[in-house]
């Protein structure tokens, strides 16, 4: 059984659709990347795993139904969240924003501080700095932290690389690789930069336009003549 | 001086206690309840019904007005503010609307003239040849461990945290598993159960009247807005320059304008830092 099965999605923001009928599996142990425009529903898709939109359809997490439940419902049953913008708490230190992705794992506290500041030893001495005041590669930092903080099965990252420097893509990337290659955590990646995704994820779905246009392992998709006019130009 | 320094201290510690409430509700709910007064109008009946009516031990009417504050709090979020769904406008019309309904219930239950409220604690202390009533002081003292007890809890506390976080980005709560839901029905009623208490302390400083509501709610608007509009620590250092300021006045100039000064310092401070002294909009 898959970690986590998506079928016939459809998601909400008030009169408009979002997203349309998308069906897709995340076997558990995976890197899977989700890549596609502004506007393709990759954020919607992350949202409505967390229960933040309003969906139609089935989400499951081991066999246990999403759909319906509150974010500090399904952050409990094991998905971790990294959103784009990080959504982080500005006037907060550093140590305190994971101290709140810890509420729904107070016994895991300390295991989960201790491997966050070992993935991202950038963060130890700013510890204590408010997280408004930093670089947008540190909140992103901060936020996947947030996010394993939670001791997540699954862990979502909404557009990571985004106004990034590529010295701090390498480093996230590496971040996530080790995440996956030392505990198996499963990652559920979205990405504009599909080479980024391309580097990390064995597998890859293509949104566009709210709809699931094209999937594969990331090897298959490579040379994809579709996907090669849309995203490498040629 | 000295009994400026004294009185200032005293009245600022009390002031601190009515605003932190208030400022508590917008820094979470983005609301300003301006049915704040009626939590300390309701807290100081309940509190004189049950001490100087059914002849209850203060403690037992302080805790009971307690509930009754928390309650109310409770209330309003789930009855109220929830069901507005964010809509700011009509939860501050609703909100008001409701401590005037409040206020004629008051009247209907207990007639609309004033009542003296017996001081929680009796007794004066002369130092230095200021007059310090141990009513005010023990105000002043409950106000500072209570406010002191307010910060640990919001800085150092899992739950604290929580409150803090869903004030500065309720999605990022979320997505962290904070329950924002709870977060908000314990802000509110730790906001009714604060009124409560400032109420019966108010009272007792003051007196009680159906309309006791208003100058309460002038002093939590002022104070938030002068300190920034919820910054707790700004809203205490604001209580403490409209404490000393109001009693300044009172000692040097007249105590008929004491009032007076607190609103020009709104005004200007809107004009001048429309943020407050210390803005922005969290804990």
């Amino acid at each position: 059984m898959a970690l986590l099965e998506i079928n016939n999605l459809e998601a909400f923001y008030g009169m408009a659709q979002s997203l349309h009928g998308i069906s897709l599996n995340i076997e558990e142990g995976s890197i899977v990347g989700i890549i596609g425009s502004n506007g393709a529903g990759k954020s919607t898709l992350m949202d409505s795993i967390m229960g933040l939109v309003n969906t139609k359809g089935s989400i499951k997490l081991e066999g246990e139904e999403l759909t319906g439940k509150k974010s500090a419902d399904v952050v409990k049953l094991g998905v971790g969240y990294a959103p784009e913008r990080a959504h982080l708490f500005p006037y907060m230190s550093v140590y305190d924003n994971l101290l709140v992705g810890g509420i729904t794992a107070k016994e895991d506290i300390d295991k989960n501080l201790s491997m966050v500041l070992d993935l991202f030893p950038n963060l130890i001495d700013r510890k204590n700095q408010e997280t408004g005041t930093q670089s947008g590669g540190e909140r992103q930092m901060v936020s996947v932290g947030r996010a394993l903080m939670t001791s997540p099965r699954l862990l979502l990252v909404d557009e990571p690389t985004i106004g990034l420097s590529p010295k701090v893509c390498l480093d996230i990337a590496r971040a996530l690789r080790k995440l996956n290659e030392e505990t198996g955590l499963t990652i559920l990646i979205t990405e504009q930069n599909v080479n980024f995704a391309m580097s990390l994820a064995s597998h890859i779905h293509v949104f566009e336009t709210g709809e699931l246009r094209l999937s594969g392992p990331t090897d298959e998709l490579r040379s994809n003549p579709e996907l090669a006019k849309a995203y490498f130009g040629h | 001086m000295t009994q400026v320094l004294i009185q200032g201290l005293m009245l600022s510690g009390l002031y601190a206690l009515i605003a932190v409430g208030f400022t508590l509700i917008f820094s979470v709910g983005r609301v300003l309840n301006l049915a704040y007064g009626a939590y300390l109008m309701l807290g100081a009946y309940v509190y004189y019904y049950l001490v100087q009516s059914l002849h209850m031990p203060k403690i037992a009417g302080m805790v009971l007005a307690i509930a009754v504050g928390a309650l109310a709090g409770w209330l309003k979020y789930k009855l109220l503010v929830k069901r507005l769904n964010g809509d700011a406008v009509a939860i501050e019309i609703s909100t008001l609307i409701l401590a005037v309904v409040l206020q004629s219930g008051v009247v209907l239950i207990f007639n609309d003239s004033s009542k003296i409220l017996l001081p929680i604690v009796n007794g004066i202390t002369r130092f230095d040849g200021v007059t310090i009533t141990h009513n005010l002081l023990t105000a002043s003292i409950m106000s500072w461990l209570i406010l002191g007890g307010l910060l640990y809890f919001i800085r150092y506390t899992h739950m604290g945290r929580a409150i803090q976080a869903v004030s500065m980005d309720t999605k990022g709560a979320q997505i962290s598993g904070v329950d924002t839901e709870q977060v908000n029905q314990l802000t509110w009623m730790i906001s009714g159960a604060l009124g409560a208490i400032a109420g019966v302390f108010f009272a007792s400083y003051t007196q009680l009247s159906p309309s006791m509501w208003v100058t309460p709610l002038i002093i939590a608007v002022a104070v938030v807005i002068v300190g920034g509009i919820g910054s707790i620590v700004g809203s205490l250092i604001v209580a403490h320059i409209i404490g000393f300021m109001e009693i300044s006045v009172s000692t040097f100039i007249g105590a008929e304008l004491r009032g007076v000064f607190t609103m020009l310092l709104i005004i200007g401070v809107l004009v001048i830092m429309p943020k407050g002294l210390f803005g922005r909009e969290e804990l």
